[in-house]
């Protein structure tokens, strides 16, 4: 059996070794544009730090795809015929499969900001390693830069840019940060933090224009607030998008929404075709909205499992409770359960050490706990993850709270000087 | 991404084997090679200090490995200051740190250089056999006193493998001895550099176990030379493994190459592949409570863990494929766990082994801990979630 995998980040590799593990004699050909081997992108950050390698970004020695019999093509897809059963390479010509996974993964959003199409450069994202170029080619030339976009992205891009002694204004639209995922005391909590860092953070503050000098670098920003900030260098990272921008043009194609229309056991409507991680739109009979999950987590479950459906298996994908987990700055950073998707005006408990940027919320439906957002302390999420499951009352959590600690030994924090409030949850977001 | 200031060059340059770098551990060979190899430095510390010879003090410091001791000594210090402010927030490092500072200063300096004034052997509690083979060797076992040797044979044989089983070997390797505690203070610029190839790890296991059978064949040979007398051809092999040994593995391995190494090799070079103490460490921690826990699926590949662990382990492949697990070379250093950007390493002790195989190629998730189902549970918690009704969000 042909397999061509499309795509070389962790739902592709995923796909990759578990077909392999499945069936020792397919063959199996991964195809990427982008780099020659498989990165940790959640990485990137390290390496614009100067705190690794590039070459240690690679998850995985590089004999291993010799041992594992996976071809690494460097090549970008731009047409396939479904029916005829053969991608077209841009420079390695046809390739025939029998059976194909697209993992393209996610690009940068960009809105329609006024004077963007006339930015020759200066204009940063960071989720790629074409992005770590740009951004480390343009370091030196830059003194001040502004980042927009309240998130995991931005916030990385920050510190990087701190790093590197960059005057740094992040811009960010919400009334807090990262309304998607934090409460009003947490965001403000990480806000400050990154303040004490030197970072110029303006809130409800959005860029309507950016301008360009003479070579058509970037060189001001303008915000709603008619504020005008000079730079030259503006980092957007204001979410992603599944990456299918190249498959709209394929002559005969799987069907696309947002992303690529999958069914539960994440086939598209071509036969043989197979779409995973970020760039999967997966369609559950009788739910009208489709799930996206643009995470590392949910990418590589995803390609593990077709790597299982390629061989005829069928099994549904189902989304587990949902866990993530970060760090801002020093700010440890774990969230298990619907904290900020759970239902308008639920009632949390909200705790926090005074004088510390250590907090927990945990969202409860006044019988049983639906999700948590902890900060400054390590958790264990499958203690959480079990709670939430075993349907545990909020004031059960907060008496075992202990249990779940994973401070690193002689750091367990204090949870006896917390102190607790009760908040409902309000959001924030548009 | 070197960060553009002579500042940022300049410690590029020493941390990741730039020209700084190759000058520091030429200057470290030829302290190490005149400190091992010549008498030139005896009597530099009374010279510098014009102790005076009437001095009672004078015959100590006279000694060059005096002053090779108060080196070492504020190469422990101001890298654990360095320890101190850089990991400020994590406890365990303070700990520790404190702990290394401690031995070194009164276990390992203070202590033998009193003892010498009194006129005692020079005795140092913070080393046991079969690092310090020669406390097994009979001239030791002969004249030193009685409470020191009794000190040498109970910690060697009962102490060691007892705190190993409860601790793990970091109680010794990144806690008490002091070539742990140099390469965790002085040489934390230069972790990263440890060699983390599938290869280095082959090797590793060869020659650090090789040095442990020679060592314990060494001090076989050379007790029989000392205790039974009469056998001219043993008296032979004795000899020639006391002399041989001394100059390869004391001096060459352990002290020119362990440390001069560091801004090249790391800073664990001598420990991970040659160290007979570590070694033997090692193979009761495999059997011992000590081991580092994986968070499940929390693991984003990023590979910092393994980027900074000095013993060369590829920490990343355990964490990546959900295996907690517990390697004969791991230190016990905790550094993985504080780098790691989202909390998924912890050390602990603790009895329940987990499975410990692995393949290099292992990335995704073998499934050891649970079953088919995206959420399930060690089977022991199972018939607890049929009663709280939590079964149905799985089904």
């Amino acid at each position: 059996m042909k397999i061509l995998i499309v795509g070389n980040g962790v739902a592709g590799i995923s796909c990759a070794l578990v077909a392999r593990q499945r069936d020792p004699d397919a063959s199996i050909t991964i195809i990427s544009g982008e780099t020659d081997y498989f990165f940790s992108r959640t990485a990137l950050m390290y390496a614009y730090m100067n705190t690794m390698k590039r070459r240690d970004l690679e998850p995985l020695e590089r004999s291993v795809w010799q041992k594992q019999r996976i071809e690494l093509v460097r090549d970008w897809v731009v047409d396939m015929d479904g029916e005829g059963r053969h991608v077209v390479l841009e420079k390695g010509g046809k390739r025939p499969y029998d059976r194909l996974v697209f993992a393209v993964g996610a690009a940068p959003n960009l809105f329609g900001w006024k004077g963007v199409d006339a930015v020759k450069d200066g204009l940063v994202h960071f989720v790629s390693m074409q992005d770590l170029d740009r951004c480390e080619r343009l370091t030196p030339s830059t003194t001040s830069a502004v980042v927009l976009g309240g998130g995991l992205i931005g916030i990385e891009l920050v510190e990087c840019l701190l790093y590197h002694g960059k005057k740094v204004t992040f811009l960010i639209r919400e009334p807090y940060y990262w309304p998607m995922a934090l409460g009003r005391e947490e965001g403000d909590m990480v806000a400050a933090h990154m303040r004490e860092h030197g970072v110029d953070i303006r809130l409800n503050e959005e860029m309507v224009e950016v301008k360009t000098d003479a070579t058509g670098r970037v060189s001001q920003v303008i915000t709603n607030k008619d504020e005008a900030i000079a730079c030259q260098l503006l980092g957007i990272a204001a979410g992603v998008h599944p990456a299918i921008e190249r498959l709209k043009g394929f002559t005969r194609g799987p069907a696309l929404g947002r992303g690529v229309k999958v069914d539960p056991t994440l086939q598209t409507d071509l036969d043989g075709v197979f779409a995973c991680g970020d760039c999967a739109e997966i369609h559950y009979p009788g739910q009208e909205r489709p799930l996206s999950e643009l995470i590392w987590y949910s990418a590589k479950r995803q390609g593990a499992l077709v790597g299982r459906n390629l061989f005829g298996d069928r099994i549904p994908y189902q989304p587990p409770v949902f866990f993530n987990s970060s760090r801002f700055f020093e700010v440890e950073y774990t969230t298990v359960g619907d904290v900020m998707l759970a239902p308008d005006g639920v009632p949390t408990l909200y705790r926090v050490m005074p004088g510390k940027n250590i907090s927990q919320r945990i969202v409860h439906d006044g019988e049983r706990v639906l999700g948590f957002n902890m900060l400054g302390s390590r958790w264990n999420h499958e203690i959480l993850e079990r709670w939430i499951l075993e349907r545990r009352t909020a004031r059960f959590c907060v008496d075992h709270l202990r249990e779940a600690q994973y401070d690193v030994e002689f750091g367990r924090v204090d949870l006896s000087r917390m102190v607790e409030r009760e908040l409902p949850l309000t959001k924030e977001f548009p | 991404m070197v960060r553009d200031t002579i500042g940022g060059k300049v410690l590029n340059s020493i941390k990741n084997r730039g020209i700084l770098a190759w000058l520091i551990m030429a200057a470290l060979l030829a302290l190490y090679i005149t400190l091992y190899f010549t008498a030139e430095l005896d009597g530099a510390l009374t010279g510098l200090f014009g102790v005076a010879r009437s001095s009672a003090w004078y015959a100590v410091l006279y000694s060059r490995w005096t002053l090779y001791g108060m080196l070492y000594t504020i190469g422990i210090v101001f890298g654990g200051a360095y320890m101190f402010y850089k990991y400020r927030h994590n406890k365990y490092q303070i700990v520790r740190t404190s702990v290394v500072i401690f031995v070194q200063v009164f276990l390992a300096f203070s202590l033998p250089s009193l003892l010498k004034f009194l006129g005692q052997p020079d005795y140092y509690f913070s080393y046991l056999w079969p690092l310090k083979i020669d406390y097994f060797y009979p001239q030791n076992i002969l004249h030193q006193p009685m409470p020191f040797v009794i000190y040498s044979f109970v910690g060697a044989l009962v102490a060691v493998p007892i705190l190993t089983i409860f601790f793990g070997k970091r109680w010794y390797c990144s806690w008490v001895c002091g070539c742990g505690g140099l390469a965790n203070t002085f040489g934390e610029p230069w972790r990263h550099l440890s060699i983390k190839s599938a290869w280095a790890w082959r090797f590793e296991k060869f020659s650090i176990h090789t040095v442990l059978l020679v060592a314990i064949l060494t001090t076989m040979f050379v007790m029989l030379r000392g205790f039974v007398p009469g056998n001219s051809g043993l008296a032979e092999v004795g000899y020639e493994l006391q002399t041989w040994y001394g100059l390869i593995v004391v001096a060459v391995l352990s002290g020119v190459l362990g440390t001069a190494l560091y801004p090249i090799g790391g800073t664990r070079v001598w420990c991970r592949f040659f160290c007979p103490m570590a070694a033997l460490l090692g193979l009761i921690q495999k059997l011992g409570r000590f081991r580092i826990t994986v968070k499940r699926d929390m693991c984003i590949s990023c590979g910092m863990c393994s980027t900074y662990c000095e013993m060369g382990i590829d920490v990343r492949a355990y964490a990546q494929a959900n295996k907690s697990f517990t390697r004969a070379s791991c230190v016990g250093c905790g550094i993985c766990s504080e780098v790691c950007p989202r909390g998924v390493l912890r050390l602990e002790n603790k009895w329940r082994r987990d499975p410990q195989e692995l393949s290099m190629s292992s990335f995704i998730d073998e499934s050891w801990k649970r079953g088919q189902t995206a959420v399930s549970y060690h089977t022991d918690e199972v018939g607890s979630l049929a009663q709280t009704g939590a079964c149905e969000r799985r089904s």
